[in-house]
Parts: structure tokens; sequence; C-alpha cells
């Protein structure tokens, strides 16, 4: 997977090369916005991470002569400008994500994986297995080592969550976003307590611990802790 | 855009305008006046002379009225000497011409017609004539009826009305000009209170924004437009000293937290250490940055809202509905803290769903924290004409009445004895909420007393479209 990253300012594009690359990706960097569309526009590339702010020539310009030129690899803006009206016209312009400077990298990471996950087109599983632990999407129900285990609909939420993204590591964030719509930050430790819950019923009668806490980044399900 | 003329130089146009127009239209109806005066006065004085006339032709004089007659016939042509007489015959034969004058013949018949005199006027070998024309029927049966015109030479009206023109003609400009003068003196004293208010606004600066205009020592007509500037001035400190408030949080806010990053940082630098050290470090870093860029969305978040804020799109929203969500997502939490949820009432009430959850966690986040252990928090939804109120409520020590209204400022955290635990935010959720509720174009306020703690929402029932 080659992604390319559009970012002037050199210590955020070096972390975000450095954090892509040790996930596992092929990352070229580019420094100005001229250099940065000659790149996207002679590689391929499966996602492009651009800053809207770029010496040279704007992200926006950039997105819009790709979008014109007919590249349609997936393309996540980043930007210190919080307002709605840049957010609408960046996914008009044919953006596919926006992330607003700070971010934690955890959440990048997360939404670089969703994008690329989505070009790909995979079939919808019905279950899903992560070492013992399986899942039965239509039946709604959850199993490990054969036996049965009771969740509510939320904990099941959960555990798809992290069992459709297992290895990621995902952000406390975007794990309320995802299970219970709470797009904002909270400052309660509610993810806390619902993922200690869940490892009490998934992880705690069972030999291997499953669900990992990153500190500071968030939690990911492993079926072999490194 | 053309720069629209000065004042004074419109008030000086509308004078001279105005002045000007009145000038004209008064002379005009002096000029009428006068030329009515004449005809009446020559009126007057024909209508004697053709008494005489007719007095003269309607019968034959007796002998010894004759030396009489004479006389008044002397006297008529001595009084006036520019006196014509013209007397003809139905019939057109004249009888009588004073002068070589030409009469206008067919215009005097044509007027003989009526029975009583009238006024004719005429312009002959560069004079004008004005006569009065009268028909008389003499008493003798063979003679036919006569018309008498008797004319004086109006010369010298006209040449009276020449001057009057004349004068007129040079005296309009020059009131015209004076008064121009006149209503430019008078536009700019009339409106040196603008400049005074113009003084005034120049001394406010961003120092000095207390500066307010003088509202009583203006003209009424300008006391409106001091007052609202003076509630602009009133609102632009009140954003100002927000604003610098704002810097001045944010600041020792960031202070702490930052300095102890470094000293952690340096402290850790100072020599080498094992991986896990590093590790742990980082981790602990993380969280405390994680948190700082929290607060620092959040402040961006405040700054925004309180800068009247522009919600994004609307949508009818059943709030009971909104609240079950919410408990969902604070039902683990509250089960761990041996608290229970309840809620009842339902209402819709029309808003921004992001920020009306966000507005409600908190206050639920809220009430949680503060709740005694085994307690309950109650949500309670009521439909009164035109208002919905929410109200949450916590069962937890009581805050004192005069901390009330400060829960809602930024970076307020009340008695740390009142919360149950140290994962107290960064006390910026009740100030966001607040923001929240009145872009909603609602109220939020705070009773406590009896170990109960209440925060009462009032939301207009259908709001319209949240003030921007």
């Amino acid at each position: 997977m080659k992604v390319l990253i559009v970012e002037d300012e050199s210590k955020t594009g070096q972390y975000l090369q450095q954090g892509l690359t040790e996930a596992g990706y092929t990352v070229d960097l580019s420094r100005d916005g001229v250099e940065g569309l000659h790149l996207a526009l002679t590689e391929p590339y499966d996602l492009m991470l651009l800053d809207v702010m770029l010496p040279g020539m704007d992200g926006w310009q950039i997105l819009e002569t790709l979008r014109r030129g007919g590249r349609d690899m997936p393309i996540l803006l980043l930007t210190a400008k919080d307002r709605v009206e840049d957010r609408v016209r960046g996914l008009d312009l044919g953006a596919d994500d926006y992330l607003i400077k700070p971010f934690a990298f955890s959440e990048l990471l997360a939404r670089v994986r969703t994008l690329l996950r989505r070009g790909r087109g995979e079939p919808e599983p019905t279950t899903l297995q992560v070492a013992d632990l399986e899942l039965d999407l239509l039946g709604h129900r959850a199993t490990r080592a054969g036996q049965r285990i009771d969740l509510t609909a939320k904990e099941f939420a959960l555990l798809e969550l992290f069992m459709r993204r297992k290895g990621e590591v995902l952000p406390r964030s975007l794990i309320a976003s995802q299970v219970w719509d709470m797009n904002f930050d909270s400052d309660t430790n509610v993810v806390e307590v619902a993922v200690r819950r869940l490892r009490r019923k998934v992880d705690e009668p069972f030999d291997t611990r499953l669900i990992r806490t990153i500190r500071g980044m968030g939690y990911v399900m492993e079926a072999e802790p490194a | 855009m053309k720069h629209p003329a000065s004042l004074t130089t419109r008030l000086t146009l509308l004078f001279v305008l105005v002045s000007s127009a009145v000038l004209i239209g008064l002379a005009w109806v002096l000029h009428a006046a006068v030329e009515r005066h004449f005809v009446e006065m020559d009126r007057g004085i024909l209508q004697s002379k053709v008494e005489v006339l007719e007095r003269l032709l309607s019968r034959p004089p007796a002998q010894e009225e004759l030396p009489a007659l004479q006389q008044s016939v002397d006297e008529m042509f001595r009084s006036d000497p520019g006196l014509q007489l013209f007397v003809e015959t139905a019939g057109g034969n004249v009888l009588l011409s004073s002068t070589e004058t030409a009469f206008p013949a067919d215009r005097i018949r044509a007027l003989a017609e009526g029975k009583t005199p009238s006024v004719i006027s005429w312009q002959a070998d560069e004079s004008r004539y004005r006569g009065l024309v009268k028909r008389i029927e003499p008493e003798l049966a063979d003679i036919d009826s006569l018309i008498v015109t008797a004319a004086i030479n109006i010369d010298h009206h006209d040449r009276f009305m020449d001057r009057y023109s004349r004068t007129l003609f040079v005296f309009i400009p020059i009131a015209t000009v004076f008064s121009g003068l006149l209503g430019w003196w008078a536009a700019r004293r009339g409106l040196s209170p603008l400049r005074l208010i113009q003084e005034r606004a120049a001394a406010v600066t961003a120092s000095q924004l207390s500066q307010r205009l003088p509202e009583d020592s203006v003209p009424r007509e300008l006391t409106g437009l001091t007052h609202e500037l003076n509630c602009m001035l009133d609102r632009l400190e009140e954003a100002f000293r927000r604003l610098s408030n704002f810097s001045s949080d944010l600041a020792h806010e960031m202070r702490t937290p930052v300095s102890n990053l470094l000293t952690q940082t340096q402290v850790v630098l100072s020599r080498s250490r094992s991986a896990a050290e590093y590790q742990e470090v980082l981790a602990s870093s993380a969280e405390e940055l994680d948190r700082l860029s929290r607060v620092i969305s959040d402040m961006l978040f405040l700054a925004k809202a309180e800068n009247g804020m522009s919600t994004p799109s609307t949508q009818e929203l059943r709030l009971d509905e909104e609240i079950a969500d919410l408990f969902e997502f604070y039902d683990a939490l509250a089960e761990e803290e041996g608290v229970s949820l309840t809620s009842s009432g339902r209402a819709v009430v029309r808003g921004n769903r992001l920020m009306l959850r966000r507005a409600l966690s908190n206050l639920l986040s809220n009430a949680l924290r503060h709740s005694r252990p085994g307690g309950h928090v109650g949500v309670f939804i009521r439909d009164r004409d035109g208002t919905v109120e929410l109200t949450v409520e916590n069962e937890g020590a009581a805050i004192p009445a005069e901390e009330l209204p400060r829960l809602f400022d930024r970076f307020y955290r009340g008695d740390p004895a009142r919360s149950r635990d140290d994962t107290a935010g960064v006390g910026l959720g009740l100030a966001i909420t607040q923001a929240l509720i009145r872009a909603h174009s609602g109220t939020i306020r705070a009773e406590s007393g009896k170990g109960v703690t209440r925060f009462v929402v009032e939301l207009p029932r259908s709001a319209p479209m949240p003030a921007a």
C-alpha cells in the first residue's frame, strides 16, 4: 500500500511518515504543493494525506486538479481550520475524509485504514473470528472456545468493532462514535468502563487476553499479544 | 461605491432649492397681484369716463346742462392726457375716434355683445392700451345702439412691471446665493454635534473601551444613534473582555501541564533508562497531551460559540429518544458507580442533533460525577406551552447558592470534595453546554438544595433556526 503525504510542516510530516511506515505502509513525503501534485499525478498511490495550507499550491487546488485529472484514490484532508464551510468545500471538491489538527495519530491511522478498506470493496463477512473467539453476525451470537457468551446489544457492537478491525489501535473517540454515535469528545471514562465490562465477559474467563490497552492511544484486539 | 455627498452639501443644496422656489413663487404671486391691481385701477378710471359719455349719448342734453357737461368733458381729458375715445354704431359707422391710433374694431364689436362693460387691452403704435367697452342704447328711437370705448395708454404700467421683473431677476439669484451661504453655515452649525461624537469616538481605543459617547449633550435626533453606538461599544467591550479573559484562561490552563511535561521529559532525558521506563513516560505524556489537545479544541469550540455560533443544520428531535440514547452510553458507567438512571416525559424540539446531544451528554456526565454513590440521576422532560423544560437532577452534596451562577464559567471547578472521583473534566463542560443551549435560543440554570442538584434547561418547543 503506497501512501503520499503532502505536508509542509516538517515535524508533522516526519512523524506521519514514520508512523505510517511502521504501520506497514510505503510512504512518500512531499513538502510543497507543486511537487506533491506532480508525484500524485505520476506515481500510483493508494491513498493521499493532503494538508490544506501549503506553499506553492494549496490543498484545494491540488484536490481539484487531481479529481479533474481522473485520479480517484482516497484523499484525506488535514487542516487546522475547523469551519463547517471548509469541511463542506473539501468534501465537495472530492476529498474522502477530513481531519482537524491537532489529531491523535491513532485516530488518523484508524481513518486511513477505513479509507483503504473502503477502496478494496471486500464482501461483507457473516462471521468474524479472532483466535478462538467467534462472532456470528447474523445470529447475533458470540462464542469463545465453544462457550456461548451473553452480551448486551452495545457490548456486541463494541466486540464487533474490535474484531472487524483486529490489530488496529482504536482510540476512545472512535469507539464512542462508532458504537454509541457520540461524535464528540466526552471527558468521562465511559469507554473504559464499557471495555472493562466487555473484557470481564470475553477475556477474563479464558487463558489468553485478546483486548489490550495501549496507553495514551486506545485499545487493540490481537490474537497474540506481541 | 461612490461616496455619497456630504450632509452639509446636501443641506445647503436643499436650502438653495427651497429658498429659490419660495422666492420665485412669491415673485410670481406679487406680479399677478400688481397686474390685477393695475387692471382694477384702469377699470375704475375708464368706468367714470364711459359713464360721462353714456350720459352724453343716451339722450340729447338740455340746454342748461351743457356748461356742466362741457366742463366734465374738459376735465376728463385734462386729468388723463392719454385718454382716447372711440364711438361707433352697432352697424359699424365710426362716429368718433379721438386719435389716429387704431382701435381693434373687430374685437371691440365682439366684446360689445354683452350688456356689462368689458375690459380689453391691445397693442398699437408701440404702445399698449387698455380700454373699457360698453354698449349704449340711446333713448331716441331712431338711433342705432352705440358702442363706446374709452381707452388709456398703459405703457407706464408695463414700464413698472418691466422694472419690477428686472429687479427680481437680479435679486433672486443674489438672495439664493445668500441663502445658500446661510444654509451652509446653518448646516455646519447644526451638524456640529456630529463632530463632537466623532471626537469622542476617536478617543475610544482598545485600552479605553470604557469611553462612551455623550448621550445627554447631543440633540434629540442624535440620542438614538449615540445610544445605539454606546450599546455597540458595550457589546464590543464585553466581547473584548471575554477575548482577553479567554487568552489568560488558556495560558493559565496550559502552563501547568506543559511545564509538567517539559520537566518530566527533561528528567527522563537526563540519563539513559530502560525501554520500559521510556515507554511509561511516553505513554503518560501521550495521556497528558491528549487531555491538553481536548482542552484546546473545547476552548476553540467555546470561543466560536461565544462569538455567535451558527448551527449547521437543524431537525425535529425527540428529546426523550436522545436521552434514551445517552442513557445507553452512560449505562455501564452508572452501573459501575451504583447510580440509577431514570427519565420521564417526552417532547420535540428543533435543533442540531450533534450539538444538543453534546449539551445533554455534558449534563448527564456532570450529574453522574457528582451523584452520591448508590444515588439516583433523573431526567424530567416537560412540555409547557411554547417551552420545553428539561431537568437533570442528581443526589449529592448541595452547592452554595452563590456558587450556582459560576458553575457555567470556564474552568470553574467547584469544591473538589463534592466530586466523587478525580476524573473531573477540565471545567469546560458546563460552559460548553450553556453555549450550545444558547445557540438554540434556550436558557439553562442551576438549582441546589436538600441534597439534590438540578440543572434546568428551557428550549423553545419548535425553535426557529437558532440565532446565528
